[in-house]
């Protein structure tokens, strides 16, 4: 993982411009513009993990305050990934989008996540000291 | 630590380690959401044109949730070290016993919220004889409290997964 280099960087832009393509297909072949929402959602999901991580101590193991924090920037972050399956099928199931559009919007959606969670697990290292 | 063990099995040991327990925490919080929006699912269902039926979604069917919440929010806010710490051994003012207390009202809160989801489920579904594709909305206000409940059991088993790794960590 250290030999993250151009090849990592195109491939992953890539996914990256696969995934809003789906979602803004999704958008546009059928003139409803709800599932934009999803990538809001997963743009914002790693920030409550971010912001947390910075707000805690990491040397405070035995008062677990700091713990808490990081614990409670998780279960946003968690909040917010499950978020962003649910609320295509929320939308499908009282026929506010279509199901293709929902399929699409979840497809486009994870592969944006996953963009993002893994230019952050590759770019890690350098930042860590 | 093996002396003063209550339990007679032990906690595997590949559920003490830190990618458990940081799991458990982001599943906690994937299932809150999902029980979220499988209230929001019978709300927007209930206002779209699908719903033929006169049932709607109304403020009283939020109320399991929101009890739900509440009591999760207050359960995994106290203390865990606080509530296992006698009175005499370093909480000199009874911190445990209002630990306790407080976790009392946390529990009573998610009971209440899990029994009023099946009230609400049986009074307004079940006794009027709701036809299916309206029934779906009881049986999503129902789910949703008792997942809210799962979820509090997860993270509150996360958190105790914790302690040990802290223990582990600070021998």
């Amino acid at each position: 993982m250290p030999t993250a280099g151009l090849k990592t960087i195109i491939a992953l832009s890539f996914v990256l411009a696969v995934g809003f393509l789906l979602v803004i297909l999704s958008c546009a072949l059928w003139h409803s513009y709800y599932p934009l929402l999803v990538v809001a959602t997963y743009v914002v999901a790693p920030l409550p993990n971010w912001i947390c991580s910075h707000c805690a101590n990491p040397d405070d193991f035995v008062e677990s305050s700091g713990a808490a924090v990081l614990d409670l920037g998780r279960f946003c972050t968690g909040f917010l990934v499950v978020m962003g399956i649910a609320l295509p099928i929320v939308l499908a199931h009282s026929n506010a989008i279509t199901i293709p559009a929902m399929v699409m919007s979840v497809i486009g959606g994870l592969l944006i996540y996953g963009t993002i969670i893994s230019f952050a697990m590759f770019f890690q290292e350098e930042q860590e000291f | 630590m093996s002396e003063d063990r209550l339990w007679k099995f032990r906690r595997p040991e590949w559920l003490n380690s830190i990618w458990a327990r940081n799991a458990g925490v982001y599943g906690a919080g994937g299932l809150f959401s999902l029980a979220f929006y499988i209230l929001l699912d019978s709300a927007v269902w209930s206002k779209s044109a699908l719903n033929g039926s006169t049932i709607h979604v109304t403020f009283v069917d939020w109320l399991p949730f929101i009890f739900s919440s509440l009591g999760m929010l207050i359960i995994n806010s106290v203390e865990k070290a606080r509530l296992s710490a006698d009175s005499f051994s370093y909480s000199g003012s009874g911190v445990a016993w209002k630990a306790r207390v407080v976790l009392f009202l946390g529990f009573a809160a998610l009971a209440g919220g899990l029994a009023g989801g099946v009230t609400v489920f049986v009074l307004k579904f079940i006794v009027p004889g709701v036809p299916f594709p309206a029934l779906t909305m009881g049986v999503e206000v129902m789910v949703s409290a008792m997942i809210v409940g799962l979820s509090t059991v997860i993270l509150w088993v996360s958190q105790n997964i914790e302690d040990e790794y802290s223990y582990n960590l600070s021998l």
